[in-house]
């Protein structure tokens, strides 16, 4: 049998198709741009659309190939391989809380050029704030997610109770229901020593006013303490500390309890057939304290442009195109992922086919980011110690939010 | 003989060879960066002892460290203890004796990571079986307290009985006349057991302390996949800070100092039991 025959024989099978397809694709390098990506959840054909849609415009091919699983994972893959200068992709996918980091080691292309007046306006002030570094634009904001409150609809109902809108209307709620059912769980949301307990803290501690920042430590205090006392008064229960999203949806879930703090996807997840809880879950902003605002923390990815990328320019239109209001109409649409443009919730389309997105709209213009500092993984461990200590009650608002603070300063000489 | 010898050699180098790749390259590569500040905001650059004094600083690095020691400590003993009861019981077992070794084998084979989360799961406090069966709620991974002692309690689970058959086997190993003759003497069963057993087993003892040591010094697995280092911070061993310091942080040169560090203590553990080894031998 001679090379050929085998070689042939190889391509039909699968492997020999990519293979075959490795070759053909190393001829004409210089017209492929790659997309690094997380897996979306859903039928790939969508995004395969919007990227056709590319192609047939800009004349190049685009590859995507998908991240690690892991948040960990994506950030060390990607720390590995531009600490080495990789020109192995060309857009990337990043969380919003990389995008500092990232733009100060030097391996984000400065792209403030590709963001019009018009675009600033559209997308919302926290999704911007997240990719802005030093002033200068670093990623566009691709997809928008922020904490909000569930409540069981049917219970407050039967307790002719409003839902909450201050921390306090929550507490009597909670008190009123518990009252008459006593095996309920109050308020369950993540209190485990992780990065979601960094989002949930912040959250307490900007709707009372404070932030992480030597002037607002009053307010700042007032939230943590707070946050403690859900545990003390029995607001929510003791193992709240062990709670990450998946768990304290499960519980919420179950019918378990009346109030959970979670991200937009637990919706579908409530409302899907077979959900006990379907048409009985109602969601809206955070409470907040008298007088104060209201804050979920912001999530969700961006899109940066590798700044050793040897086909930048069509890197940025990738970009560019990707985070347009049509293709994140489109991938809304296929996904349920929320768009991170103020535009789209006026669709009358959109608003029609995603309804539940389309009521995210407050939410996400109140969404915060979490501190924008080229430091945060180093400072969300401390973060995470801190309002860890802080919600089992080894250490007080007062002095853990010393140490944040002493940290957080000394990572910015670092 | 010389040719003899050079032979000997040339068989032994693709081992010896294969030993510095994988074991002794890495281990001085890492030391060399503990002596480096290396960070993905600069390149690296020589810094001394920098970061061994960071450490002597860091409070959470002192906190890593008495969770680790009281790790080890609190799990060798206990493990130690139960496992001489077992091995005691079990050798007295007769004829089942063999299924018992493979009922006691369960809990070292599985890997730990798998075993965690089973863990994880009876610890849960709302759907656990452990409070289910105490009919209690007892906050067990989520109480700064409670976590270490829970992790404790899982390694013991699965150590015990690797300890249990190390002194079975010791045990076996003691000639059955002395038993005998202690028993026409008239000596009782602890009397026996101290006179005999325990100083005979003593070098057994020794291996077993020294292998569990350490293992539970460097322990990272059970403990992340449990509780992850929290709650604030009570269960992060020495293993898990140079962990989110070298593959979070991306901190490599005082991840590096961290991992030294473990090494370090590994090491000194190791050296004095040795020591206790030899004279326990003589």
């Amino acid at each position: 049998m001679g090379r050929r025959t085998v070689l042939r024989a190889l391509s039909t099978l699968p492997l020999g198709a990519a293979l075959a397809g490795c070759r053909a694709r190393d001829r004409d390098e210089s017209n492929v741009v790659v997309f690094r990506h997380p897996k979306l959840f859903g039928d790939p054909t969508a995004l395969n659309v919007v990227l056709a849609d590319f192609e047939r415009a800009s004349g190049v091919r685009v590859r995507r190939e998908a991240l690690p699983a892991s948040s960990d994972e994506q950030h060390l893959f990607y720390a590995i391989n531009l600490q080495a200068r990789s020109r192995e992709f060309d857009v990337l996918a990043l969380d919003t809380i990389w995008t500092a980091e990232f733009a100060q080691a030097g391996w984000l292309r400065e792209i403030t050029h590709l963001l019009s007046v018009a675009d600033r306006a559209d997308f919302f002030p926290g999704a911007l704030a997240s990719v802005t570094w030093q002033g200068r634009i670093h990623a566009l904001p691709w997809f928008a997610d922020a904490g909000l409150l569930y409540w069981r609809k049917d219970l407050l109902a039967q307790h002719a109770m409003a839902p909450p809108r201050t921390w306090d209307e929550l507490l009597a709620a909670t008190r009123a229901v518990k009252t008459a059912q006593p095996g309920l769980h109050g308020f369950v949301w993540q209190g485990k020593q992780y990065e979601g307990l960094v989002c949930n803290a912040l959250e307490f501690v900007w709707s009372h006013g404070g932030d992480l920042d030597a002037a607002h430590v009053r307010e700042a205090i007032d939230g943590l303490a707070f946050m403690r006392a859900l545990v003390t008064e029995g607001v929510s229960p003791a193992w709240v500390t062990t709670l990450t999203e998946e768990s304290a949806r499960v519980i919420f879930g179950r019918g378990d309890a009346l109030f959970l703090r979670n991200w937009p996807y637990a919706w579908r997840l409530f409302e899907r057939e077979g959900s006990m809880l379907r048409g009985r879950v109602g969601m809206s902003v955070l409470p907040h304290a008298p007088g104060e605002q209201s804050a979920g923390t912001l999530g969700g990815w961006q899109l940066g442009v590798n700044a050793f990328s040897q086909r930048s320019a069509v890197a940025e239109q990738l970009a560019a195109y990707l985070t347009a209001p049509s293709a994140q109409k489109a991938l809304a649409l296929a996904y349920g992922y929320s768009p991170p443009r103020r535009s789209l919730y006026a669709d009358a389309e959109f608003a029609a086919a995603q309804p539940f997105l389309a009521s995210l709209h407050g939410v996400l213009e109140a969404a915060r980011p979490r501190p924008v500092s080229p430091h945060y993984v180093a400072l969300s461990q401390t973060l995470q110690a801190q309002f860890s200590a802080v919600l089992t009650g080894v250490r007080s608002p007062q002095a853990a939010l010393d140490r944040m603070l002493r940290t957080a300063a000394a990572l910015e000489r670092r | 003989m010389r040719s003899a010898r050079r032979e000997a050699l040339l068989l032994l180098a693709p081992g010896g060879l294969l030993l510095v790749v994988v074991t002794a390259l890495p281990m001085l590569l890492v030391l060399w960066l503990s002596f480096e500040t290396r960070s993905v905001f600069r390149p690296p650059a020589f810094a001394g002892l920098d970061n061994y004094l960071r450490l002597a600083y860091d409070p959470r690095f002192w906190n890593a460290l008495w969770n680790t020691v009281y790790f080890a400590l609190v799990s060798v003993t206990l493990e130690l203890v139960l496992g001489m009861a077992i091995a005691l019981l079990v050798a007295r077992a007769g004829r089942v004796r063999s299924l018992v070794y493979g009922a006691m084998l369960v809990p070292w084979a599985i890997p730990t990571v798998a075993s965690a989360r089973m863990w994880e799961w009876m610890y849960n406090a709302e759907f656990g079986v452990i409070n289910s069966l105490l009919g209690a709620q007892i906050n067990w991974l989520g109480d700064p307290l409670l976590a270490l002692h829970a992790a404790i309690a899982m390694d013991v689970w699965k150590s015990t009985p690797f300890v249990a058959l190390l002194l079975l086997a010791g045990l076996q190993s003691i000639p059955p006349d002395l038993y005998r003759a202690a028993a026409i003497d008239g000596a009782r069963a602890w009397t026996t057991f101290r006179r005999i057993t325990l100083p005979l087993l003593v070098p057994v003892i020794l291996v077993a302390i020294v292998f569990r040591t350490i293992d539970a010094l460097r322990v990272f697995d059970a403990v992340y996949v449990l509780t992850g280092g929290g709650p604030a911070n009570g269960t992060e061993t020495l293993s898990i800070y140079a962990y989110k310091a070298l593959f979070q942080t991306l901190e490599f040169g005082y991840g590096s100092a961290l991992a030294v560090a473990v090494l370090a203590i590994t090491a000194a553990a190791t050296i004095i039991y040795a020591r206790l080894l030899r004279a326990g031998g003589q």
